[in-house]
């Protein structure tokens, strides 16, 4: 099966001087439910940017469906929704408005665009918040609306950031009821970064595991598990710290 | 024109009629420019200098540059507000053309000074401004109005968008204040008896857009300064249209 992501030796480094990427190359296939872990500062978030179009990589290369996103950023924007870390919402706007506006924005007509919004508003509970102006909606409604935002023009491959930071338990429930039967049943591919171990190891099929830049792991999870402790059973969640701590270890040996 | 460059622009347009104080704030100070100067030393009028419009048409073209002053630093502002609200990156990552995120807000920025010019004219009118060539001295000064606005709107955007602060956007209104003052903003240059105040007010771009509208409406001035402002505006608002798109690829998202 081809990848639908292709990455190979991306490069980043800020103006700062901090290296964020330092050769990372993954595969995720189509429809796969794909987790990218690792600490803060690993470089997901820039792996994510450079993906998304939103910054651009030092070398390296990247498809994804086979496009340059780089040579044809509006192509891209098509085929890909992303949630982020951070809500991107326009505060002085109603909840439908806002949606209506996302869809028109994507080439839908203004019958299909009312017709999303409606299907999204219910989707992510937000019925009663349809008219309330952004502003208004409390954080957690908030981080629906954000990432409804990210679906309305039915992305084929959606990028979510840390998606659920926010959310209440109901919350985070209902938006995985929602990503996985896109996943499941639409086979929309997903590409997630989380510090929520639980939801990535009930969720994803494949994962990747980044530190200081560098993808250190990339397999399956239970390969992963099994890679760190092939007595035990250990949780993702488990299985993670146990890595981080020995390479943490490791690294101040050396220094 | 698509879709999405036309929703963007209306889009602009419509956060300005939702929340219509800069442009508002501009015509008020322009009016009350108008009342104040015309009332406070408008005896002055009847001297040969101030032509047969008189103090009122004389005067007139400062209320016209001060009301773009005014507005213009609202597609900044628009601009900050989304990047505050992170609105902005949900923008950037739509498949709109990129610089029409910044183009929108001032399109809807010119379109307001360009209404608002509109009225003071027809204020003006009403209160006995001279135009010299009828219908095309409103034209003209519709045209000066419009690359005044856009050399400042142009270069407000592109500042707030390179330091990613709010109130950068009047970076450019306050630089370009004083320069108000040091022209022929009150008196014609014969009857300006300071030295250095007429060598820096040939120096002052603002000289020519003002001596170009008297051209247009007191008829005070000849056509080569309508001209001269022509020149230096078109140049300015290329300048500043320039500005505001390469600052686009700045920004931090």
């Amino acid at each position: 099966m081809p990848a639908e992501i292709q990455i190979q030796q991306l490069f980043k480094k800020y103006p700062n001087g901090t290296h964020a990427l330092k050769g990372v190359s993954l595969e995720i296939h189509k429809g796969q439910f794909f987790t990218l872990l690792g600490p803060n500062g690993a470089g997901k978030s820039t792996l994510v940017k450079i993906m998304t179009t939103l910054i651009n990589k030092d070398s390296g290369s990247f498809l994804i469906s086979g496009i340059n996103p780089e040579q044809n950023p509006s192509k891209i924007q098509n085929i890909i929704g992303v949630a982020s870390q951070d809500n991107e919402i326009d505060p002085s706007e109603t909840v439908e408005s806002l949606m209506i506006f996302q869809g028109r924005l994507f080439g839908l007509t203004r019958p299909e665009a009312n017709r999303r919004a409606n299907e999204l508003i219910e989707w992510f509970q937000l019925t009663t918040e349809r008219s309330k102006k952004a502003s208004a909606l409390s954080g957690g409604n908030k981080r629906r609306l954000h990432c409804a935002l990210a679906l309305v023009h039915r992305p084929q491959i959606l990028f979510l950031d840390e998606p659920t930071v926010g959310m209440d338990p109901v919350a985070r429930a209902n938006f995985w009821d929602v990503i996985i039967a896109l996943n499941r049943k639409e086979g929309v591919t997903v590409f997630l970064t989380t510090q929520y171990l639980d939801e990535a190891e009930k969720h994803a099929t494949g994962m990747a595991l980044m530190v200081g830049g560098e993808i250190s792991y990339s397999g399956s999870i239970a390969g992963f598990k099994q890679m760190v402790n092939p007595e035990d059973e250990l949780s993702l969640d488990d299985s993670y710290l146990h890595y981080v701590k020995t390479l943490s270890n490791q690294e101040s040996l050396i220094q | 024109m698509n879709t999405a460059n036309l929703l963007l622009i209306n889009r602009g347009i419509l956060k300005l009629i939702k929340q219509p104080s800069a442009p508002i704030m501009g015509f008020a100070m322009s009016l009350f420019f108008l009342l104040v100067y015309n009332a406070g030393i408008g005896g002055i009028g009847s001297l040969d200098a101030f032509g047969e419009g008189g103090y009122l048409s004389f005067v007139f073209p400062i209320t016209i540059i001060s009301l773009a002053m005014g507005s213009s630093a609202g597609a900044g502002q628009t601009l900050n507000a989304d990047m505050q609200s992170g609105y902005f990156r949900r923008l950037y990552l739509s498949p709109a053309p990129r610089y029409i995120l910044v183009v929108a807000p001032m399109f809807a920025d010119i379109l307001s000074s360009m209404l608002f010019t509109g009225i003071l004219l027809i204020i003006g009118a009403i209160f006995g401004v001279s135009f010299q060539f009828g219908i095309l001295s409103a034209l003209g000064v519709l045209l000066l109005s419009f690359l005044w606005s856009l050399t400042l709107c142009g270069f407000s955007a592109g500042i707030m968008l390179r330091t990613g602060q709010h109130q950068s956007a009047a970076i450019v209104t306050n630089a370009v204040f004083p320069l108000l003052f040091l022209s022929t903003t009150f008196l014609p240059r014969e009857l300006i008896t300071a030295k250095w105040l007429l060598a820096i007010s040939w120096g002052n771009p603002v000289t020519y857009i003002l001596e170009g509208n008297r051209y247009l409406l007191a008829g005070t001035s000849s056509a080569h300064f309508f001209h001269i402002a022509l020149i230096i505006f078109t140049l300015t608002s290329v300048l500043s249209v320039a500005f505001a798109l390469s600052s686009a690829s700045k920004i931090k998202v």
